[in-house]
């Protein structure tokens, strides 16, 4: 059974979000999510930042201060060679959800 | 790594926290800049950010929640929780705490000991390979003479070094400025290299200095450098003055090295290279070419014994050279003992175990509506196993760490109870160090014990159906059945295993009785000894030897207070030289007979009051020109002249034993006397023959101070030490000023005899109070919280119509039926198991009734006491109270 949770599907979209785009801080994900999915889904601010430190503890993400083109600090967050790993688990566990929800539609 | 990250975490707390809010503040304010860059007033783009956010507490809370891992979180939590319950219980903390504690530190004082004596190698650089040469005749203890050793030098296939070294130091006057007795001993030239001492200056002997006529030289050990010489490296080529003829110093030995026996310096043999001398006087060792096993040596040894005895057709036809390892000979009894030992701190240790492990099953049964509460409000079963395990590790760590403390001081009071003789404890025991593998041993087992014993009743805890266990224990009338089973067994076998240690404790105690009340055959009190050295050459004739015997005993005698004195080389407990003989008017071949045999000056029966049976003792008339007399013993009589009277017979001694008895004179048999235990109090009584010092040969003579000292023995009439200065003072007159050593009261001597069964008597003693006080524990933890649980049931008894007698005997009958059965099986067991003991066992069966009934009475008697507390808290329940506690 995959891991089909909706948290681990949070995790896929920041994960995508940091590969695609090198290091963002956690504002920048939120807008990143919301433009990419064309306005679809808005990531909520109380599961992101929890999301963010959890993908830290695990070694996916790794995290540093920086300042903003507008010159205000923030820590940005990028992708490690784990959370690329697990970018591609969560990515195969996310189609196999996708499928499995598809086929009982299907059936149904 | 994650896992050290979130630890890390866990104390950089606050810091975290800062950051996280540092964060989020980021993200607000990266918020308002968009909201103020599509145009809305900087209230407004605040008011909608912060809408937008939420709540930024929550958020950080649960962000923080993220940072550390619940479980670690968790853990602390159990462990503040563990405390707090054991703090609540102190009762049951002690008991399981204490009990751990004395298992373990017996175990580890223990493991300590044996570990120093029989783990640890000897400290000599070949160990492994170093073996003594082991004669099983019976005529002396494993000395050899020069043509064995000859025969043993020539098994070069299996042997790289063989070297031959005396048994004790002579003793040796150290002349010159301050006169001293220092001991050394005599080697051949290979002892050096066989034993791997260090060289620190000059050299060990060449072959050369070994052969006769080959100069008197002398090896130093670093300590008399030391203390003669200031440790001045000049000192090679001078000389020491040794019985006032100076010997050249070739060399010293560094410090590290333990000769056995004691020795301060080294003396080269000088054996001749061909002798048919058949006295037996030195030890042999031999080291083993690597590769070459024990049994490869022996069968070698075999060979070449049928050469020797075609060599020496004279030599005992039955003798087969052999080889022991020396360190098996150096432990050898010690060993024994030493493993009984163990495997008693085992039993204790399984008793600690045992009470704990009960303690933590009643308890946890005890507490079972907790974990129903717990586990009905949402607890999972692995957190209450968990919870359960926290507990019982954290006892077992307690109970580890104090056992650590109890077996310190009980290895320093193992040293203090310890017998002189125990071997390889170093100076003061400093080699008997706790080492890393003691610790670990230690610290394993009540881990184990712990987890092991946690384990059992926290998975049974957690198993039990919620719903039913709610209702059982609500009722409180009495505990489940699968583990009451279980708490009994455990009770029982603690009962047994202490019955059996106390069995074997009483055995010990009867033989050290026993011991005692053996009469060694003659009279210890107020006697003395001193030594005296007689080394070089004015005593190698017997004339002078008997001349100094007169002198001294004159002298001695006239001391006020000393009822009569004597000389001789041997005292009564410890005659180690044998000797062939032949009874004239037998046939010839079956007619060489061996036995102990003792030279004596006239005087030592009345000292020692060993009885004249039949016949006269030796007197001043039977000297080297008188005709030739001896006195035998009346094992002798039995073994040798069961159906005879040996009055008048005339034996010979030592014939074909080479030079050093050439000479020897027939001897008429003049006097029976009694027995003396001369081998150790538990052995028999060997047959022995006296013979007066004045009549013995030359060669015996020089053989003896060369190599023993002479022993001045004396008979006071009150304390002997108060004649200690006029006994020294006279006798360095006599001898025209040698000192005197090794001074000692008969009784001293003899304390050393015993001192082993002492020893294993205090240590079985010890270890069997432990596990009656285990027991006891046991027994009464069970009994008082079964009570405590069962108040209700009381209380319903008591309103029913029982009074306080009949819930006493209730209690005390519940408690003491585990007890009896534990009994019953602590007897059947020790039967088993007492006989693994017989070799330390004197004048006692090891299924001595007395003991056997004892022993049980006194356990009983100690179970009964721990049944009666909790009796009699549960005959003093109020029933009303009892009823409405609930």
């Amino acid at each position: 059974m995959a891991k089909n949770d909706l948290q681990g599907t949070l995790d896929l979209l920041v994960l995508k979000t940091l590969a695609d785009n090198g290091a963002l801080h956690g504002y920048g994900i939120v807008l990143h999510i919301q433009n990419a999915s064309g306005e679809v889904l808005r990531v909520e601010e109380g599961s992101l930042y929890p999301a963010l430190h959890r993908m830290e503890q695990n070694g996916w993400i790794a995290a540093e201060w920086a300042m903003t083109e507008t010159n205000r600090r923030a820590k940005y967050y990028k992708l490690t060679a784990a959370g690329r790993r697990q970018l591609d688990i969560a990515q195969e566990s996310f189609d196999q959800l996708v499928r499995g929800v598809r086929a009982v539609l299907r059936y149904a | 790594m994650a896992v050290f990250r979130r630890i890390a975490n866990l104390f950089r707390r606050s810091r975290i926290d800062r950051e996280i809010e540092a964060e989020l503040q980021s993200h607000i304010a990266l918020l308002i800049d968009d909201n103020l860059a599509r145009g809305m007033s900087a209230a407004e783009a605040r008011r909608d950010a912060l809408v937008r956010f939420g709540n930024p507490t929550a958020t950080r809370e649960r962000v923080t929640a993220a940072d550390t891992m619940l479980s670690l979180d968790a853990l602390a939590h159990d462990l503040r929780f563990a405390l707090r319950q054991l703090r609540r219980s102190p009762g049951f903390t002690i008991a399981a705490v204490s009990a751990l504690a004395l298992g373990i530190g017996a175990n580890t004082a223990i493991f300590s000991v044996v570990n120093a004596v029989l783990l640890k190698p000897l400290t000599y650089p070949n160990a492994d390979r170093i073996v003594e040469f082991v004669l099983p005749s019976s005529i002396a203890n494993n000395l050899a003479n020069i043509p064995e050793f000859h025969a043993y030098q020539r098994q070069t296939s299996v042997f790289q070094e063989v070297a031959a070294y005396d048994r004790i130091s002579p003793g040796f006057n150290l002349t010159g400025e301050r006169p001293e007795l220092i001991q050394g001993i005599h080697v051949t030239e290979s002892y050096f290299r066989l034993f791997g001492a260090p060289v620190v200056l000059g050299r060990t002997f060449t072959p050369q200095e070994d052969a006769p006529y080959g100069g008197k030289v002398v090896v130093l050990s670093y300590h008399l450098w030391q203390r003669r010489f200031g440790g001045n490296p000049d000192v090679i080529g001078k000389s020491l003055s040794l019985g006032n003829e100076p010997y050249t110093i070739v060399g010293i030995i560094g410090p590290q090295f333990v000769s056995d026996p004691e020795a301060e310096f080294w003396l080269p043999y000088q054996f001749p290279p061909v002798s048919d001398d058949m006295n037996h006087y030195f030890l042999v060792a031999g080291l083993l070419k690597p590769g070459v096993t024990l049994e490869q040596a022996n069968a070698q040894l075999k060979l070449a014994s049928v050469q020797y005895r075609r060599d020496f057709p004279r030599s005992n036809p039955h003798q087969i050279f052999r080889v022991a390892f020396l360190r098996d000979a150096i432990v050898s009894d010690t060993r024994s003992s030493l493993l009984v030992l163990l495997g008693t701190c085992g039993l204790v240790l399984l008793i600690a175990c045992a009470n704990v492990a009960n303690l933590l099953l009643v308890r946890a049964t005890g507490r079972q509506r907790e974990f129903a509460i717990r586990s009905a409000l949402g607890a999972g079963r692995g957190r209450i196993v968990r919870q359960l395990l926290t507990e019982s590790i954290l006892l077992s760590i307690a109970g580890g760490i104090s056992g650590l403390v109890i077996g310190f001081a009980g290895v320093r009071a193992l040293l203090v109870i310890s017998p002189a003789g125990l071997p390889r404890v170093g100076e003061n025991g400093s080699a008997l160090t706790m080492d890393w593998r003691v610790l670990g041993f230690t610290l394993a087992i009540s881990l184990l014990t712990g987890v092991l014993f946690g384990l059992i009743p926290a998975l049974s805890a957690s198993r039990s159906d919620v719903n039913s266990m709610l209702k059982e224990s609500s009722g409180r009338s009495g505990t489940g059945f699968r583990q009451g089973k279980a708490r009994s067994f455990l009770v029982v076998s603690e009962v047994s295993l202490a019955l059996v240690l106390l069995i074997g404790s009483g055995l010990l105690i009867r033989t050290l009785i026993a011991l005692h009340s053996v009469s060694p055959g003659f009279d210890s009190h107020h006697v003395l000894a001193l030594d005296m050295s007689l080394t070089g050459d004015r005593f190698h004739k017997t004339e002078a030897v008997a001349e100094l015997s007169k002198k001294g005993r004159d002298r001695l005698n006239a001391i006020p207070g000393v009822e009569i004195s004597s000389a001789a080389y041997w005292l009564p407990i410890q005659v180690d030289d044998g000797m062939p003989f032949e009874i004239f008017g037998r046939p010839a071949g079956k007619n060489v007979l061996a036995s102990r045999w003792i030279s004596i000056s006239p005087g030592y029966l009345g000292v020692f009051k060993i009885p004249v049976l039949r016949g006269r003792d030796f007197n001043e008339n039977d000297t080297a020109s008188a005709p030739g007399v001896a006195l035998i013993n009346q094992a002798m009589v039995k073994r040798f002249w069961p159906n005879e009277d040996p009055m008048g017979q005339q034996i010979l001694l030592g014939r074909g034993t080479g030079p050093s008895l050439q000479g020897e004179p027939t001897r008429r048999i003049i006097g029976i006397v009694g027995d003396t235990h001369s081998n150790g109090l538990s052995n028999p009584a060997d047959a022995m023959v006296f013979v007066p010092v004045a009549q013995v040969t030359n060669g015996y003579t020089a053989a003896y101070t060369d190599t023993a000292p002479l022993l001045w023995v004396l008979r006071t009439r009150g304390d002997p030490h108060q004649v200690i200065a006029a006994a020294t003072e006279q006798l360095r007159i006599a001898s025209g000023g040698f000192p005197v050593a090794h001074i000692r009261t008969m009784e001293e001597a003899m304390g050393t005899s015993t001192a082993r069964q002492s020893f294993n008597m205090v240590l079985f003693t010890i270890f069997g109070v432990v596990a009656l006080i285990l027991a006891a524990i046991g027994i009464y933890g069970l009994m008082a919280y079964s009570v405590a649980q069962r108040t209700q049931e009381m209380g319903i008894r008591m309103a029913l119509g029982a009074d306080r007698d009949t819930i006493r005997k209730l209690v005390v009958w519940q408690g003491m039926r585990l007890a009896l059965v534990g009994v019953v099986a602590g007897i059947a067991a020790s039967f088993g198991l007492t006989r693994l003991l017989s070799t330390f066992l004197f004048g006692v069966k090891p299924w001595d009734p007395a003991v056997f009934v004892s022993a049980p009475l006194i356990l009983t008697a100690i179970a009964l006491v721990a049944v009666w507390l909790p009796a009699a808290r549960a005959s003093k329940v109020d029933p009303m109270q009892a009823l409405r506690s609930e």
